[in-house]
């Protein structure tokens, strides 16, 4: 029981994931920064922000639904740590597993997204609502993409469960290196779950202010932008486990160093996307994830499927 | 969804002074599109009635902040037709540097603006890196970047030297490299592509029609550019290029203004290269004869129009300014039909525009207690005094300590 | 091509006018006084027979007695004419010139608010540049205007509670 709850709290459940989120939200953002020619922020801006952001005051539109308004950041934050639990980091074995887990973490990674919407919606600001919108519009054609590319690696190693599927590729490396157009899908769609340049287009600040987030303050806002880093990690965490799957026979503190690396890598990767970027227009936005990250998306299922017939032959 | 109304401004993130847009949209269409102009109004045209030139040369220079140089030479420029003053050469080709420095600044301004009203806020922080050394240049050649003050009625107040000149130069060839780079992502970068082709069309016709002038016109291939048309200050010795495009949308805006840009590090060479010796002042009457000018000058923007009316007085009868933006902005309405939501900032922006200068007493406004009250400029002067004094900055102190220094 | 001198010419030649009314101060400009019953007969020439196309924009002055008006019309070659007419301040009326420029309706905007001219046929929209509360008969170009003129008479604003 208290090692249960000492997971679940401490390492590496809710702290480690809250210091780790925002260790990762510097590093994007200093990333971003040199990149851009600029010096960026020091370590502990994510952290001077997550504070200082907590002590203001909550407002609360009148005519908005505040229990809703009041609930949506809970649940994002809910969402994303409990999805953290089901991915293998520095192990093959998730601290929870079981047949079927990889489309909850799906699912639960969904959610942030579904309280975007909800809380723009029920904010009832002319910003919010269109940036409400937008975030479920964009849903829609990253969603599926992702599915598929994640899926795909799951058909090959014949598993529903994240924790087997590692394993597999643990055992049979090789395979791994035939997941590249999926591992790329899947960044791509991450950056658009992220709401992220070239994706912001629900919060796009010259268009509509804040977007969805036009109406949030003090601690409500940091919750939701500590949601959103933490769903950054845990994103990049499952990237990491089901299409860079190397590097778990080196014991704890060896895993944990190529688990840090690993996520290290997919977040510059995606820092250096929103760097060379303009913002997409949503139509345009909906038309490229359709008409070519879907596309690669199925073809990479259809190798997969086909290999997987071999395989087993 | 029903038709919804969108208010971009008075305060907006995607704008940088307070103008007022009401858009109506249907999804994410635009249908119509309502402005309200004015909330900066300051009144400089009365205020340039009660100064007298000198004083009102530096009032009009601040009418903006970017295209300073161009009211203030724009002004002068029909005082000193009226009073029928030969500027020296010399003078006149210091004037046309600093011109042109300015046109640079302005169009490096622009395209960081462009590139974070698309999201694409790289090419901002990359842009304006650049534009500093053109600021320093400038700071360098007059003493401030911006609102240089580098004119006088009669010629300019400081001499350029020869160093500051070879200075110059070098300053070219590197931003010359660096707009070539620009150049390059403008031309091959697709998301910058895609969010600009297309956008905010203006048609030839409707450009001519809506008496469109800048870069704006030129994207919709209108061949006007009052540098060539009707040549002021030093321009009609330097050989250079009217930039006109023919696509007629934002892209064709932006590929107008990064061209402009290699024209005016031609053209800067030209006129370190030809610039004559000479005093670069003549002496000026203090009253200047009745009679009136109307001088043109084309600003980084666009034409800018003044209009000046002497009475014999030290004070002018009338002083009329009309900024390129005021003409530019009854295309936008037009520019706007058929685009989307996300397009309104960048088609806004397309036009560079510059709602001070557009919108031309002191007045407090305070909203809070519901006080208000008109200050005069005296008053207003002592009030500023007091402030600082009451925070604990007595210049009082400070003058007479300087003083003494000087004087040890 | 049109140069200052010949458009003095053909503007002598087509309306009768005295060549010394047509002054030629320097280098393409032009400027021309004409009474405001010949002011849209003449600008209609100007633009349509003449090519003078563009609207630089509409200088409004206040001569005392009378309002005066003078519109820079600009040639493609970069001649500037200025053609100024008239009207008694008494009936400060002008007929819009929207219909042979369109761009023009801010510059007319301009005139209603600053000097206090009513202009005929100018298109519904926002006042510009004044505030919408600014107090009516109070024109800030007219030479009799001061800024004391508004102690008192400009209203406060009323600060509007939610809901």
């Amino acid at each position: 029981m208290a090692l249960a709850l000492f997971h679940l709290l401490i390492f590496p459940g809710f702290l480690f994931l809250f210091v780790f989120a925002l260790a990762m939200e510097f590093v994007d953002r200093k990333l971003y920064a040199r990149l851009q020619n600029r010096v960026g922020p020091p370590w502990f801006q994510p952290f001077a922000d997550f504070i200082k952001l907590s002590a203001k005051e909550d407002i609360v539109p009148e005519k908005a639904d505040a229990i809703m308004f009041r609930l949506m950041p809970v649940f994002a934050l809910a969402a994303v740590v409990t999805a953290f639990f089901y991915i293998p980091m520095w192990g093959p074995q998730a601290l929870f597993s079981f047949s079927g887990d990889l489309i909850v973490v799906i699912y639960l990674l969904t959610i942030p997204t579904l309280t975007f919407f909800l809380a723009g919606w029920h904010s009832t600001s002319l910003f919010s609502m269109i940036g409400a919108t937008r975030t479920l519009t964009q849903l829609f054609a990253y969603e599926v993409p992702l599915f598929m590319a994640i899926l795909a690696p799951a058909l090959l190693a014949n598993t529903w469960s994240l924790s087997a599927m590692t394993v597999f590729y643990d055992q049979h490396p090789a395979y791994a290196g035939l997941n590249v157009i999926g591992f790329i899908v899947a960044l791509i769609a991450l950056q658009g779950k992220l709401e992220r340049v070239p994706f912001d287009i629900p919060e796009a600040e010259t268009e509509i202010v804040g977007g969805t987030f036009t109406e949030y303050s003090g601690r409500l806002l940091a919750l939701f932008r500590l949601a959103i880093d933490i769903e950054a990690v845990v994103g990049a965490s499952l990237i990491a486990a089901v299409f860079l799957p190397f590097g778990f026979g080196l014991g704890a503190a060896g895993g944990f160093v190529i688990y840090v690396v690993k996520v290290l890598i997919i977040i510059a990767l995606l820092a250096l996307l929103r760097t060379v970027l303009a913002r997409l227009r949503i139509e345009q936005m909906v038309i490229f994830c359709w008409k070519v990250v879907a596309p690669a998306a199925l073809l990479q299922l259809l190798i997969n499927l086909i290999l997987s017939g071999v395989l087993r032959s | 969804m029903a038709n919804v109304k969108i208010p971009i401004g008075p305060q907006h993130p995607a704008l940088k002074e307070p103008e007022s847009f009401t858009i109506t949209l249907n999804g994410e269409t635009i249908i119509s599109m309502d402005v309200r102009l004015g909330y900066n109004h300051r009144g400089i045209e009365k205020a340039c009635e009660e100064r007298n030139y000198i004083q009102a040369m530096y009032l009009v220079e601040r009418v903006c902040g970017i295209c300073s140089h161009s009211h203030s030479t724009c002004f002068i420029q029909a005082v000193e037709e009226i009073a029928g003053l030969a500027v020296p050469p010399r003078a006149q080709y210091i004037r046309t540097i600093i011109a042109e420095l300015e046109r640079i600044h302005s169009h490096l301004l622009w395209l960081g603006v462009a590139g974070h009203e698309i999201g694409f806020d790289t090419l901002l922080m990359y842009a304006w890196r650049d534009r500093e050394a053109v600021m320093d240049t400038l700071a360098a050649l007059t003493g401030n970047r911006v609102n240089y003050g580098i004119n006088t009625i009669g010629g300019v107040r400081r001499d350029i030297s020869p160093e500051q000149l070879a200075g110059l130069l070098k300053t070219m060839d590197v931003l010359e490299e660096r707009t070539k780079y620009y150049i390059e992502v403008a031309s091959q970068e697709i998301t910058l592509i895609k969010r600009l082709s297309g956008v905010g069309y203006l048609a030839h016709e409707d450009a001519v029609k809506l008496g469109a002038v800048g870069p704006t016109a030129r994207a919709s291939a209108v061949d006007r550019d009052i540098r060539r048309d009707d040549p002021y200050i030093a321009y009609k010795d330097l050989d250079f290029k009217v930039i006109t495009d023919t696509h007629n949308d934002v892209y064709g805006r932006t590929l107008v203004r990064v061209g402009e840009l290699m024209q005016c590090y031609n053209m800067i060479r030209q006129l370190v290269a030809k610039i004559p010796d000479g005093p670069v002042t003549v002496k000026a009457p203090r009253k200047i004869p009745a009679g009136e000018a109307f001088s043109r000058y084309e600003a980084p923007r666009g034409e800018d129009v003044h209009y000046v009316k002497a009475n014999g007085t030290d004070k002018a009868e009338r002083v009329k300014i009309r900024a390129p933006t005021l003409a530019n902005l009854q295309s936008v309405a037009k520019m706007m039909e058929n685009n989307r939501l996300a397009d309104v900032p960048i088609i806004i922006a397309a036009i560079d525009p510059c709602f001070s200068c557009t919108d031309r007493m002191v007045r407090i406004h305070d909203a809070g207690h519901g006080r208000q009250e008109t200050l005069s400029w005296q008053a207003l002067h002592t009030y500023s005094l007091d402030w600082h004094r009451k925070q604990g900055i007595d210049f009082k102190a400070l003058n007479a300590k300087l003083s003494r220094r000087m004087k040890l | 091509m049109i140069n200052a001198n010949k458009a003095k010419k053909e503007l002598a030649e087509k309306f009768g006018f005295d060549t010394e009314r047509i002054s030629v101060p320097r280098e393409r400009r032009v400027s021309l006084e004409v009474p405001y019953d010949q002011f849209r007969q003449v600008l209609a020439h100007v633009v349509n027979g003449m090519e003078f196309r563009h609207l630089c924009t509409i200088t409004g002055l206040d001569e005392g007695e009378s309002l005066a008006f003078i519109y820079h019309v600009a040639h493609a070659d970069g001649t500037v004419l200025s053609l100024k007419t008239r009207v008694p301040k008494t009936a400060p009326v002008l007929q819009t010139i929207t219909d042979i420029f369109p761009d023009g309706t801010s510059y007319e905007r301009e005139l209603v608010d600053l000097l206090g001219a009513r202009v005929e046929g100018l298109p519904a929209g926002h006042r510009y540049p004044l505030p919408d509360n600014w107090p009516a008969g109070q024109y800030p170009l007219r030479k009799d205007w001061k800024a004391e003129m508004l102690d008192g008479v400009y209203p406060k604003n009323e600060v509007k509670s939610n809901g």
